[in-house]
């Protein structure tokens, strides 16, 4: 009785554990979303609950501009990147060179972002040199221009970070799939893109919501390679790294960055709540099903 | 054999299954075969060719704004008979130590999760750690100044209670910190790995070395480690490479002298010296392929991918 009364304990101070580590790895977080809702800031022996200083930074016109730069960067990469992952994916399943693949896909994961960062940084500027010599050479101006850097540095930045983690997420839900069913698909006639649409989609498009939402979140967050490889326009997360660096924070910094952690939080949470109320329909359904098997 | 245009299939839903323009283009020996490799040709272009490019550029000379073609180790030499290298030494001893703390606070909760937790719930609460990894990194290492600083929560926490009576101030902008910042940015990172390499150990081994009589620390060095050793392998390089370039943790929380190679290829940018900066970004390359081939050939890293190949 005593062992298990003591193993009780333990599996209980061990549940305490993981709980107080994440709460610990999310202080930081909290902490800046307390500072962001008080009206007199960090520091302040006063606390009142305000949510002024979010009001402020959707009135300043330079804030949303880069907001709006951020959101379309975010778009932009959901669009490229999760189709490029979910192919990638299927490519995996079917090639003889898994290990080769893989290595080249997740590799990216390993190399720090200020690494990758520059090395893309000089890579397109060599490019971007070549290819306007190119197009003096040839008379060809459509030639130059191409890789100047700008949005589409930036996205082509954001792809290789993102595309590890679409890739690994879509992976893992395809895992579930048979792929006898779309063979049985088509043996009944469907081509390849029909028998993944109405077939095997609907069975994985949990992972590629999922994994869209994380290149969202992703992106938001992301600092080094966008402002590496962005040229002129400023994102979200540059502004709010410049005024940490540079002009020092503010009331306003810390809402920015309670509106950055938000997003995640929000998603996240969102991500977490609709699959533990998808698993307990499903439950539902199944002990129904069963329920109706045995009477009936 | 006479093809219909339209088949009917399943349901009834109508599908075309006749080698159309359409069907031809994007059929199975058209587009669509070469659609497949577009990733890998992404890849290629956009990551291998430009990290392996690193090392040419970085034999390049330096030129006012820009480098040009040419062959000289003056990076190199710039880079390890300055206190950069020292600099880089430093930094790999933070890193090694924070790769250390994050294998002791987070792999017990991979073991406890897949031994303990019920099966269908193990991903959802590893689904926890994914808050705190996807909250963005710079308001995670940011907001550390503030928590770790003289007036800040800790320390104020700390003097609420009566443990202390002056605020820490060893901690903001010296090693400590940088190590404190690496923990807290990458320890999600070993309770990910260290899950998906428990799956290589059976639950019933728990049973078996319980039954037998087996120690727990003995259970822990002798089995768990061991099999489980390709992913806490590759999620400690993670963690160690990481701490060496990613720039935001020194430059935010470290001193003077915490510099590591990430700071060392953006400040080198910013003093436009292209090939210093390739120079580090092809040392770290190497640092990180070197340590991959060590651990493959150990442990064989693709035991890691077999749950989800």
């Amino acid at each position: 009785m005593t062992d298990e009364f003591s193993s009780v304990w333990s599996y209980r101070l061990k549940w305490l554990y993981l709980l107080l580590l994440v709460a610990t790895l999310m202080v930081p977080v909290f902490y800046n979303l307390y500072i962001s809702f008080n009206k007199f800031g960090f520091g302040a022996y006063n606390y009142e609950f305000t949510l002024q200083w979010y009001s402020v930074v959707f009135q300043d016109q330079l804030l949303l501009s880069a907001f709006g730069w951020t959101m379309l960067l975010a778009l932009c990469t959901v669009m490229t990147a999760v189709p490029l992952g979910l192919v990638a994916a299927k490519f995996f399943k079917t090639t003889r060179f898994k290990v080769w693949f893989v290595a080249l896909l997740l590799l990216p994961l390993f190399v720090p972002a200020d690494i990758v960062a520059a090395s893309l940084l000089v890579f397109f500027k060599n490019l971007s040199f070549s290819l306007s010599w190119l197009a003096d050479m040839t008379g060809l101006s459509w030639l130059g221009g191409w890789f100047d850097l700008g949005f589409m540095t930036a996205l082509i930045g954001l792809i290789i970070y993102t595309i590890p983690y679409i890739f690994i997420v879509i992976l893992i839900t395809m895992g579930r799939y048979h792929p006898q069913q779309t063979e049985a698909a088509r043996s009944c006639g469907a081509t390849a893109w029909q028998a993944f649409r109405d077939v095997e989609f609907p069975q994985i498009r949990a992972g590629i919501f999922s994994a869209a939402a994380f290149t969202i979140i992703l992106t938001f967050n992301e600092y080094t390679r966008t402002s590496m490889l962005k040229g002129g326009f400023d994102t979200f997360t540059s502004v709010l790294i410049s005024q940490m660096l540079n002009t020092g924070m503010s009331e306003q910094s810390y809402a920015m960055g309670g509106i950055v952690s938000l997003v995640a939080i929000l998603t996240i949470g969102g991500i977490i709540a609709f699959t533990m109320l998808r698993v307990q329909s499903l439950e539902r359904t199944q002990r129904l099903k069963v329920n109706a098997d045995m009477s009936g | 054999m006479i093809r219909t245009n339209k088949t009917q299939v399943g349901g009834g839903r109508t599908i075309l299954a006749s080698p159309t323009f359409f069907g031809r283009l994007f059929g199975d020996n058209g587009l669509q075969k070469y659609l497949f490799y577009l990733p890998a040709i992404f890849m290629v272009v956009f990551f291998l060719i430009p990290t392996l490019l690193t090392i040419v550029w970085s034999f390049f000379e330096r030129t006012l704004f820009w480098m040009e073609p040419g062959f000289t180790f003056f990076s190199y030499i710039n880079f390890f008979t300055s206190a950069r290298f020292d600099n880089f030494l430093s930094s790999m001893f933070h890193s090694g130590i924070s790769v250390i703390i994050c294998f002791i606070l987070g792999f017990p909760i991979a073991v406890f999760v897949r031994r303990h937790v019920p099966q269908v719930a193990q991903h959802r609460v590893i689904l926890l750690f994914i808050l705190p990894f996807m909250v963005s990194e710079i308001i995670r290492t940011f907001m550390l100044r503030p928590v770790l600083g003289r007036n800040g929560l800790v320390n104020t926490f700390l003097q609420k209670l009566g443990i202390i009576s002056e605020p820490i101030t060893s901690i903001l902008f010296t090693p400590l910190g940088v190590i404190i910042g690496e923990v807290m940015s990458f320890l999600p990172f070993i309770v990910f790995a260290g899950f998906l390499a428990m799956e290589a150990v059976p639950k019933y081994i728990f049973e078996v070395c319980q039954d037998l009589g087996a120690s727990r620390w003995r259970v822990f060095v002798d089995i768990i480690v061991p099999l489980a050793a390709p992913g806490i392998f590759a999620g400690g390089v993670f963690i160690f490479v990481n701490g060496l370039g990613v720039a935001l943790i020194p430059n935010i929380l470290g001193g003077p002298g915490a510099v590591n190679a990430g700071l060392i290829a953006t400040q080198a940018i910013s003093a436009l010296d292209f090939p210093l900066a390739m120079a580090v970004s092809a040392i770290m390359m190497i640092t990180l392929l070197g340590l991959l081939f060590v651990g493959h050939r150990l442990f064989n890293l693709t035991r890691i991918l077999e749950p989800i190949a």
